[in-house]
């Protein structure tokens, strides 16, 4: 089946939530902002994928959530990563590395051709 | 574990869709915020919001996706969404439904009942381990029937069995009830059969019995219901005091359940015997039918009196069943049987046929005294009727196959629609599944009842026409759960697979094409498969359909070809002499002389001979040579028929004689002559005229009983030809006959044969009276030549074939015809936009017209052929039952060709027209 560009993203949606994650707890609303000001505004996030991937993750168990009071005082849903969620984030950023580096050697291949 | 939870999730559905709302909440109102501070004014920012939110109905539905994978919640809703499109498609739903019940359950049927009949045990205590024996001769032939002698010897001698039983052949013996006379009851008079052996009337009914060996209940480990049943210690105390056993349903039948029925003294064959018990309902032992009465062996003698037959070693007697004795095989147990075998064969005079190396055979229980593997013929007909049966399935199966592809092509709008809206593409197909699913179930069920009602017709047509004269046929049928669960999910599964091939079809192109209405252009590989499919339902089907016809247009033939001489005003009376030591030769000869005289006074019947019905089936052939000589394996011109004939024989049947005379009415020509018919001229002197030519004949080695008039010996003169006869032979062979006189000494021998003027069933009940007038105590058989002719083997083999073969091909040429006129006109259904643009374009509604019927029609001519040329296979290995037509029919293949072409015509020329008939514009914007 070929993966659509759709389904690249959600790779590497799941690895920027759990990084963000990372830093602590965050709801989703957190989590979008913080992706978008630590990119610089290029990477959005689609609100579309975020939720259903923060649920399947929940699913998973790499990240638990709980109701919290936001900074607003509001009542919102804050997620923070499990142990398991650590692993799978070592996980996913060595693949990533291995992709990415995949890649650029493809790259630089060609190039050195000419 | 993850799927708990989901589960569990599951559960509280409730309280996740409204957390969920209030997130969503949330990050809405945080991003309408964030707008506001980077400058939008509250309404766009609110829009701007909310666009970039996405759609959440989507996604929630996605969420509820990662949930829900397994889900009986979704299950229901899959259910209930599945049942909606089915009753919306009725239509579609009931073709399908149908064909795969009908396909499933005839094939069920099918099955049943032949494990029913052919692996049908024996009616024992524990049957699996009774066994059948018998003895394998050294030309190959199985005997089954063997002496009583050597019954015993094998029961006394070999280990590996713990009790053998002997059982002979139904026997009909007259019974007489002292205080009075009770009218037999005939049910099964009705039907062809019935009428053949339509019981005497007068003062005798007959009973049938089964002569069985003393230890047969207690081997076959079965209790008297009433009473007592005879044993292996009671020899002395039967030939005290002789009983009998009676069979329950007779009981009820005969003796209306009279309940001082133990103790009742029977005669039969005129000895008397005393009802000691009664047999269980329904029990049939080592038989298919339940017998009336059960005799014990010891006393077998009574019954036929002076006749010590069967207790001679060289006599054979009776069928032997056997119990395995505990922790014997079968094998052990012949190969021990085989020893004892060879033992015995040294009786016999050395040189004799009996004494000629034998080996024994022992297979499982049943009532069939050959085992199967043994009766080719019989396998071969079986094959048959299995491969038409599951030729029906074949075609039903690509029916339902070809309706779900044409379907499927129609639903690329609904499935891209739903995509959009927000469905996964396995959730689809999850769905697609459950509904083929679902129509699979309610095939299921139809399929059930479908084999059901077959079986029960089966049983029914089959009890009709088994007579009652041979006991009561028991044979027991449900549809069995084992066979039908493995036909079912065979075709549950090919139904959700061709469920699956166009569901993941469509969902794929629909996934790929969002929203374009690509009806009109189905992707190459299903239109390739959808014409496969409907050339494999008309190519399996027209085989079905040819063969079918091919054996109903034979047995037409069979029944109302002319036979040559006038089978509808002869009756042929067949008579039973009471077995007592008062009837001498003699006293038989002078009976048979008054009850002759007495018959050709009644009024209405024109001739009384005495002679073989052409078509009782009982055959005599001799040797014959042309040269004087006996006739041995170096003059031998040829096997031919004879029968003895009187000389008003070819009158009484109305044959005619084409050259010389006939016998003289005296009946004492100068020298030895005889009548040929013409094909025995045409044979033995072809282009001659056979008058006054002499041949030989010589009976060595060939089919006799004793005591029978033998032409061996006299140089015969022929002295007429009559005309042909055809007989009971399919290919026509016993049309060369042989007349040869008969003398009166014989005339005991053989049936009386009746002309009359008129309907000769009037005469029937006369002719009984004159008989009981004659003699009492004599019993007879009545039929017309007629229904004799119908009662014969090649007759009813190809009746019974054309009745399977009409059941099987008009539910094939049913399903084909559906099949095809659904598939092919819902492709140029599917065409109406490409008619259109063809018609925009200038075409010529003719052209158009030509180019979609030619083709859409060519699946269904390369199926055709390809049918016909197997077609022609099967008529070829038929041949054999074929009777009086060509191998290849003409009428069947050309009949059932046309009728296919046509229906494919049709299936495409309606909708075409209508198609035609749209205006252009409007087909072009058709979506």
């Amino acid at each position: 089946m070929v993966r659509t560009k759709s389904d690249k993203l959600q790779g590497a949606l799941d690895l920027l939530i759990l990084k963000a994650l990372e830093e602590g707890p965050m709801h989703g609303w957190g989590i979008t902002l913080h992706i978008e000001r630590v990119s610089d505004e290029v990477l959005r996030v689609e609100e579309g994928s975020l939720y259903p991937a923060l649920h399947r993750m929940e699913q998973d168990r790499w990240i638990s959530a709980e109701w919290g009071r936001s900074e607003n005082n509001r009542r919102a849903r804050f997620y923070r990563l499990t142990s398991l969620g650590r692993k799978q984030l070592a996980a996913e950023r060595e693949q990533w590395r291995k992709v990415t580096g995949a890649i650029a050697l493809v790259l630089e291949f060609g190039k050195a051709a000419v | 574990m993850a799927w708990i939870r989901r589960m569990r999730s599951l559960f509280r559905k409730e309280d996740l869709e409204s957390d969920l709302e209030e997130e969503l909440r949330f990050h809405l109102s945080m991003r309408e915020r964030r707008n506001v501070e980077q400058g939008m004014s509250n309404v766009e920012a609110r829009r701007s919001a909310r666009l970039r939110f996405g759609n959440p109905i989507v996604w929630r539905e996605r969420m509820r996706e990662i949930d829900l994978m397994l889900f009986p919640q979704t299950i229901v809703q899959d259910l209930r969404f599945g049942g909606r499109v089915l009753l919306r498609n009725a239509g579609f739903t009931a073709m399908a439904a149908f064909a795969l019940a009908v396909g499933i359950g005839l094939n069920t049927a099918a099955f049943t009942a032949y494990e029913a009949f052919f692996e049908r045990k024996l009616d024992a205590h524990d049957p699996r381990t009774m066994v059948n024996l018998a003895l394998i001769e050294h030309t190959g032939a199985t005997a089954s029937i063997l002496s009583y002698p050597d019954y015993e010897t094998y029961r006394d001698h070999v280990r590996s069995f713990s009790g053998v039983i002997a059982a002979s052949l139904p026997q009909y013996l007259t019974i007489s009830v002292p205080g009075g006379v009770v009218q037999q009851h005939n049910e099964g008079g009705g039907s062809l059969i019935g009428k053949l052996l339509l019981p005497q009337i007068g003062n005798s009914e007959t009973a049938m019995t089964m002569v069985v060996s003393d230890n047969y209940f207690s081997v076959l480990g079965i209790a008297a219901s009433l009473g007592r049943t005879f044993g292996p210690g009671d020899k002395a105390e039967l030939a005290a005091s002789p009983s009998v056993l009676i069979s329950e349903n007779y009981w009820q039948k005969r003796f209306k359940g009279d309940s001082a029925i133990l103790g009742k003294v029977v005669r039969l064959n005129g000895a008397a015997f005393t009802i000691i018990g009664v047999a269980p309902h329904n029990f049939v032992g080592t038989f298919v039918a339940a017998p009336d009465f059960w005799l014990p062996m010891s006393l077998e003698p009574l019954v036929h009196p002076g006749n010590n037959w069967i207790w001679a070693r060289e006599n054979g007697c009776c069928h032997l069943f056997a119990r395995l004795a505990p922790g014997a095989g079968m094998r052990e147990a012949q190969a021990e049987m085989s020893l004892v075998a060879d033992h015995l064969r040294s009786l016999h005079p050395p040189g004799s046929d009996l004494a000629q190396p034998v080996s024994a055979i022992v297979w499982p229980g049943s009532p069939f005294p050959v085992p199967i593997e043994q009766m080719r013929e019989l396998r071969i007909c079986i094959l048959f009727v299995m491969a038409a049966v599951g030729m029906v399935l074949v075609v039903a199966c690509a029916n339902v196959a070809s309706l779900q592809l044409a379907r499927a092509a129609s639903r690329q709008n609904e499935l891209s629609m739903r995509l959009s809206l927000g469905a996964s593409r396995p959730r689809l197909i999850r769905q697609l599944l459950t509904e083929s699913a679902l129509l699979g179930l309610i095939a299921g069920v139809l399929a059930f009842l479908c084999s059901w009602v077959f079986l029960q017709a089966a049983v029914v047509l089959i009890a009709n026409a088994f007579p009652d004269q041979y006991g009561t046929f028991i044979f027991h049928v449900t549809p069995d759960l084992k066979i039908f669960s493995f036909v079912f999910l065979i075709s549950v599964f090919a139904g959700v697979l061709f469920g699956l091939a166009p569901a993941l079809e469509s969902s794929r192109s629909a996934v790929a094409s969002a929203l374009k209405a690509n009806a009109a252009t189905a992707p190459l590989r299903s239109r390739r498969l959808r014409n496969f499919l409907i050339a494999t339902q008309v190519a399996v089907s027209a085989v079905l359909v040819i063969a079918g016809s091919t054996l109903i247009h034979s047995a037409i033939r069979a029944l109302w070809m002319e036979t040559g001489y006038d089978d509808a005003h002869v009756i042929d009376l067949s008579l039973q002499f009471p077995e007592s030591a008062e009837y001498t030769p003699d006293h038989k000869d002078a009976l048979i002389r008054d009850l002759r005289t007495r018959v050709a006074a009644l009024p209405g019947v024109m001739d009384v001979t005495t002679a073989r019905a052409p078509d009782d089936g009982e055959f005599r052939s001799a040797a014959v040579s042309l040269n004087s000589e006996a006739p041995s394996s170096q003059n031998m011109k040829a096997y031919l028929y004879y029968t003895w004939i009187q000389p008003n024989y070819f009158q009484a049947l109305g044959i005619p004689l084409l050259l010389g005379h006939g016998f003289t009415a005296q009946g004492d020509q100068a020298e030895p002559s005889i009548v040929v018919s013409e094909s025995t001229a045409n044979k033995l002197w072809p282009g001659q005229n056979p008058v006054g030519r002499t041949l030989r004949l010589g009976t060595d080695g060939l089919f006799h009983s004793t005591g029978e008039p033998l032409p061996d010996g006299p140089v015969w003169r022929v002295i007429g030809v009559a005309r042909d006869t055809r007989g009971v032979l399919l290919d026509g062979s016993d049309s060369a006959q042989i007349y040869l006189p008969l003398s009166d000494r014989y005339l005991q021998n053989y049936p009386i044969l009746v002309r009359t003027r008129s309907n000769p069933a009037q005469l029937i009940s006369a002719l009984g009276e004159v008989m009981a007038s004659v003699d009492p105590n004599l019993a007879g058989r009545f039929s017309t030549l007629k229904e004799m002719l119908r009662g014969t083997e090649p007759f009813l083999a190809s009746t019974l074939a054309a009745a399977i073969a009409t059941t099987t091909g008009v539910l094939g040429l049913l399903l084909a015809a559906i099949g095809i006129y659904g598939t092919v006109s819902y492709i140029v259904v599917l065409r109406t936009r490409e008619v259109g643009i063809r018609v925009a374009l200038g075409a010529k509604k003719r052209d158009i017209l030509t180019l979609i019927l030619s083709e859409s029609t060519r699946p269904v001519l390369a199926g055709l052929s390809a049918g016909v040329v197997l077609a022609c296979g099967v008529a070829y290995s038929l041949r054999h039952v074929l009777y009086g037509i060509h191998t290849i029919d003409g009428i069947s293949f050309g009949g059932v060709s046309l009728l296919f072409v046509a229906v494919a015509l049709l299936a495409a020329l309606i909708p075409s027209q209508r198609a035609l008939r749209v205006e252009p514009t409007a087909a072009l914007r058709y979506e």
